[in-house]
C-alpha cells in the first residue's frame, strides 16, 4: 500500500502547474471560451503542440508511437492538472486504448502520433436513436464490397462530430449473428463523402453554461451515413469482434482524471465558496447542518478519488478490471448529483441563478450543474447498466 | 502510488484468513456471547504464536515492528471472522504504551503482550461519551507516590478479560492549550475498582467501570503529567482506524453471504440473484465496502507514515458507520425471514457491525471534525491535499 506520489511525480505536477500558469494565457482562455475547448483555434493548437513537445500526451503509450513508455499515473497527474485548468489533455477517449490493443501496425503509426500532436481527434460514434444503454442492438450497417465497406445508418449524441477529424464508429457487419457478435469498429475520416452532421442543442445552451460545468458543452450531434464508402483498412480489429474491442476501450475510458473531476469539483467549490463568502450574512460556514452535509459530501468525494486511484493502480500493474471501473462510474456520478442537489439547498435561491444573471454565484456554475450532473450517470454506461456489470462480472450473478 | 495491498501485505492477509477460517468458526463467536470472559484463551495463545499480537509493536520489545497497515489487515480479517478475542482493546492500549510509555513500562509490558500473556484495555468515554477533552471528568489526585483515582468510565471493552486498563483522567483543570488530562495504566484488580457489565447489541464484553478512590502508583503514569490529551487523541485515532478495518472485514464477509444466498434462493422460478433490483442492492454493497476499505487503508497508511491523519480517520469512520451498516442491513434484507432467525448465523455479523458503528465516534462527531478541518482554517481546499485539524 502506498498512497503517496513519488518525488518525481510531485515534481512533474509542479512542472505542469508552472507550465499552465505560463502558457494558458487570457488569450488562450478567450479562444477556448469562444470556440469550446475541443474545437481548436490557433492558440489552442499552439498549446497542444507544446504539450506534445514535452511528452505530456500519451505518456503511457509506447515510444515507437510517440509516447514515453511512461507510467499511467504520470499521465493521470498531467490530465488532472489540465482538467482543473479547464483543458482536456490526452483524453483520446476510448479510441487510443482500443487502437493500442487491436490496431494494425499501420493504424498505430498513423493515429497515435496524430492524437499526440493534436492533429487527430475522435468523435465517438456508438449511440443510435434505438440503441443507447442497449448498445449492442445498434443497426448502423457496414457491408463489405470488395476492398471497401459501405456504411448506412444514423448515430445519435455524437458529441465531437462537428470538429473531430475522425469518427470511431460501431456498425453492424453481420446481422445474422447474435447481436454482440456481429459488430465491427471503424476509424473513418469525418470528411468522407456521405457523412452529414446535424447539431443537437442541449439544455445548457441558453445561456451557455460556464466553464467547468458538468456536461456544460452546449452541443452534441446527429450523424447520418449515406452510402459512405471506406477502405477495409479503416476496420479496427477483426471483423465482427468490434463489441469486445469497444468494450475494452470503454472500460478504460470510464476512469481517469476528467471523469473523476467532473463529479467532485463542486465539492471543492462549495467549501471554498462558503469559506470566502457570507452571502448577505447567512454565514453558512458556521451553520451546523451545512457543516455536517459538507463534511458528508467531502467524505464521498474522497471515496471517488480513492476509487480512481484504485483504477490507476490496477492499470499501472497491467491489469484490466472486472468491476472496478464500473464501480467508479456508479459512485462518482451519483455523488456528483448528491453534491449538486445539496448545494442547491445550502445556497438557497442563489443556486438557481444562471450564467450572466445579476447576483449569480460563481457564474451560475451551481445552477447549471443542476442541469448537467445527472447526465454523467447516463453517458458512457448508465449507472443501471454499470450496476448490472458489477453484479454480473464482479459478483458472478446470473443474467435475468 | 499503489493503493492496493502489495504482495507481502496480501500474503499476510491471506494467511490470516486461512487460519481464522480453520480455527475460528462462527460457533465460537456464538459461544463466547455466553462466556464470562468473552474469549477462548487457547485461541489467544495461537494468535500470539502466529506473531499477530506483536506485529506492529517495536522489535526491541519483542514485536515485529511492521507498519500499522499490517496490523490493520490482520484486524480486518479478525473482523471478517468476527473473532471473539480482546485484540482491538489490547492493541489500542499497547500501541499507546509503545508510543508514549517509559522504557521501563515498555520492557515490562510489551513483550508480555506479544506473548499473549497480557490482555489490555483502555477507558476514555464517560457518561457523556463524546471523545473530547472536556468530557473527561474522572479525577486523579496526587498523593505522595500515588494518584487517587475517582470516577466512572463507560463502554470499556473487555474489562472483564483485561489485566490492566489505560485510563484517561483529569489531573488538572483545562487551561488554555492544556487539557489537563493524564493517562494512567490501572490494574483492573485494584482495590476500589468495580465493574457493571453492559448488555450490548453485539453481546460482547463492555463494562461500566467505577473507580472509587483507587490508589495508582506514580510509575503507572503513561506520558507526562497533564500532557495526556495529544497522546489520547493519537490513541483514539488509531483505535478508530483499526475499528474501521474490523468493520470493513465483517461487512465484506456479510455482503458475500448475502450474495451467495441470493444465488441459491429461488423465487418466481429463478434465483433471486437474477432480479435486477437484487443485483443492484448487491452492487451497492460492494461499492460501500470498497469505499470504506479504501478510506481505512489511507488513514492507516498516513498514520504509519507519521502524516496528520485525523481527517482521514474521521472520513473512514463516518463512512463506515453509515455504509457498513447499510451493507449488513441489506444482507439481512436479501435473506428474507431467515436472517431474522436465531439459529442462522447472519445476525452475528449484523449485530456486531451495527454496535461498532456507535463506538469511537458517531458519524455526526466525525463529520463535525471534518467540517472543522475544512472550514475553520484559512486557505482553499483541494481533494488529495494533506489537511490537519485546527487546534
Ligand atoms: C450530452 C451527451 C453527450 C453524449 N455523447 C455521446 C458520444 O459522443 N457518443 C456516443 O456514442 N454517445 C453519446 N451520448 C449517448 C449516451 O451514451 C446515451 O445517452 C446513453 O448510452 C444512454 O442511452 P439513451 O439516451 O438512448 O437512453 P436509454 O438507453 O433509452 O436509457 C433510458 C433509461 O433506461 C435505463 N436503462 C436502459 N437499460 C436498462 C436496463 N437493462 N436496466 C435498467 N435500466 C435500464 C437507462 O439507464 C436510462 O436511465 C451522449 C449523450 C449525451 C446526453
Amino acid at each position: 500500500m502506498d498512497f503517496a506520489y513519488t518525488p518525481e511525480q510531485e515534481a512533474l505536477r509542479d512542472n505542469v502547474r508552472t507550465f499552465i500558469q505560463e502558457n494558458v494565457s487570457d488569450e488562450v482562455r478567450q479562444e477556448i471560451e469562444d470556440l469550446g475547448i475541443r474545437r481548436r483555434g490557433p492558440k489552442v493548437r499552439e498549446l497542444y503542440a507544446k504539450l506534445g513537445e514535452r511528452g505530456w500526451v500519451g505518456i503511457s503509450w509506447p515510444r515507437e508511437y510517440g509516447g514515453q513508455d511512461g507510467s499511467r499515473i504520470d499521465q493521470y497527474i498531467v490530465e488532472e492538472e489540465f482538467a482543473r485548468a479547464g483543458i482536456t489533455v490526452g483524453g483520446a477517449g476510448s479510441g487510443a486504448p482500443a487502437i493500442l490493443a487491436a490496431g494494425t501496425e499501420e493504424q498505430k503509426k498513423y493515429f497515435l502520433p496524430g492524437l499526440i500532436n493534436g492533429e487527430i481527434s475522435f468523435a465517438l460514434g456508438f449511440t443510435e436513436p434505438q440503441a443507447g444503454a442497449d448498445l449492442a442492438s445498434l443497426q448502423c450497417r457496414a457491408v463489405r464490397d470488395g476492398d471497401e465497406y459501405v456504411i448506412n445508418g444514423q448515430k445519435m449524441f455524437t458529441t465531437a462530430a462537428h470538429y473531430a477529424s475522425h469518427i470511431y464508429l460501431m456498425a453492424r457487419t453481420d446481422p445474422e449473428a447474435p447481436k454482440h457478435r456481429g459488430i465491427s469498429i471503424f476509424l473513418i475520416p469525418m470528411d468522407t463523402e456521405g457523412i452529414t452532421v446535424r447539431p443537437l442543442w442541449t439544455i445548457q445552451n441558453e445561456p451557455q453554461a460556464p466553464a467547468g460545468t458538468t456536461y456544460g458543452d452546449a452541443r452534441t450531434n446527429e450523424v447520418f451515413f449515406e452510402d459512405v464508402r471506406v477502405p477495409t483498412s479503416c476496420l479496427l480489429g477483426e471483423e465482427n469482434m468490434g463489441w469486445y474491442v469497444g468494450a475494452m476501450g470503454l472500460n478504460l475510458d470510464r476512469v481517469g482524471a476528467s471523469r473523476y473531476l467532473i463529479s467532485v469539483q463542486r465539492d471543492e467549490d462549495i467549501v471554498n465558496y462558503v469559506k470566502e463568502n457570507d452571502l448577505g450574512g447567512m454565514n453558512l460556514a458556521e451553520d451546523t447542518s451545512v457543516r455536517d452535509r459538507i463534511a458528508e459530501l467531502w467524505i464521498e468525494a474522497q471515496v471517488c478519488r480513492l476509487m480512481t486511484m484504485r483504477s490507476m493502480s490496477l492499470v499501472e500493474k497491467g491489469g484490466n478490471f472486472t468491476y472496478e471501473g464500473s464501480a467508479e462510474k456508479v459512485f462518482a456520478p451519483e455523488h456528483g448529483v448528491r453534491t449538486t442537489e445539496t448545494i442547491a439547498q445550502i445556497l438557497g435561491p442563489y443556486a438557481q441563478l444562471l450564467n450572466g444573471s445579476e447576483d449569480a454565484v460563481e457564474e451560475g456554475v451551481f445552477a447549471h450543474n443542476l442541469m448537467g450532473s445527472f447526465q454523467s450517470g447516463i453517458n458512457h454506461g448508465s449507472t443501471q447498466v454499470m450496476r448490472d456489470q458489477i453484479a454480473r462480472r464482479g459478483l458472478g450473478m446470473p443474467r435475468n | 502510488m499503489d493503493v492496493l495491498p502489495n504482495e507481502e501485505e496480501q500474503m499476510v492477509k491471506n494467511l490470516a484468513r486461512e487460519f481464522l477460517e480453520a480455527e475460528c468458526p462462527p460457533r465460537l463467536a456464538r459461544d463466547m456471547e455466553k462466556d464470562d470472559l468473552g474469549y477462548p484463551p487457547e485461541l489467544w495463545k495461537q494468535l500470539a504464536d502466529l506473531g499477530w499480537l506483536g506485529i506492529s509493536l517495536p522489535e526491541r520489545y519483542g514485536g515485529q515492528g511492521l507498519p500499522l497497515t499490517y496490523l490493520g489487515l490482520i484486524t480486518e480479517e479478525l473482523g471478517r471472522a468476527i473473532a471473539p478475542v480482546p485484540f482491538h482493546s489490547t492493541m489500542v492500549a499497547a500501541l499507546t504504551i509503545a508510543e508514549a510509555g517509559s522504557d521501563a513500562q515498555k520492557q515490562d509490558l510489551l513483550p508480555r503482550v506479544g506473548r499473549g500473556e497480557l490482555v489490555l484495555t483502555w477507558a476514555y468515554s464517560e457518561e457523556n461519551p463524546r471523545l473530547l477533552p472536556e468530557t473527561v471528568q474522572c479525577q486523579a489526585v496526587e498523593d505522595g507516590d500515588n494518584f487517587i483515582l475517582t470516577g466512572t468510565k463507560m463502554f470499556v471493552d473487555n474489562f472483564v478479560a483485561a489485566e490492566k486498563c489505560l485510563v484517561a483522567c483529569r489531573t488538572a483543570p483545562a487551561s488554555g492549550a492544556n487539557a489537563g488530562i493524564s493517562l494512567l495504566l490501572v490494574d483492573a484488580g485494584s482495590t476500589g475498582v468495580s465493574q457493571i457489565p453492559l448488555t450490548t447489541l453485539a453481546k460482547d464484553k463492555q463494562s461500566k467501570v467505577i473507580f472509587d478512590g483507587v490508589r495508582v502508583p506514580r510509575s503507572s503514569l503513561v506520558g507526562e503529567l497533564h500532557q495526556g490529551w495529544p497522546i489520547a487523541q493519537g490513541m483514539l485515532d488509531r483505535g478508530t482506524a483499526l475499528l474501521c478495518a474490523q468493520m470493513v472485514g465483517a461487512a465484506r464477509k456479510d455482503a458475500e453471504m448475502g450474495i451467495d444466498y441470493a444465488k441459491n434462493r429461488v423465487a418466481f422460478g429463478r434465483p433471486i440473484a437474477a432480479f435486477q433490483s437484487i443485483q443492484h442492492i448487491c452492487a451497492d454493497m460492494i461499492l460501500w465496502v470498497d469505499g470504506g476499505q479504501l478510506l481505512t487503508y489511507e488513514a492507516l497508511w498516513k498514520m504509519d507514515q507519521g502524516l496528520p491523519a485525523s481527517m482521514e480517520v474521521s472520513q473512514a469512520k463516518s463512512f463506515c458507520n453509515d455504509k457498513c451498516e447499510a451493507v449488513v442491513r441489506s444482507s439481512q434484507v436479501l435473506h428474507g425471514g431467515m436472517g431474522f432467525m436465531m439459529e442462522f448465523d447472519l445476525h452475528l455479523w449484523y449485530r456486531r457491525v451495527t454496535a461498532w458503528s456507535m463506538r469511537l465516534g458517531t458519524s455526526f462527531e466525525h463529520r463535525s471534525r471534518i467540517a472543522r478541518g475544512l472550514l475553520d482554517q484559512p486557505g482553499r481546499v483541494r481533494l488529495g491535499m494533506n489537511l490537519e485539524l485546527p487546534a
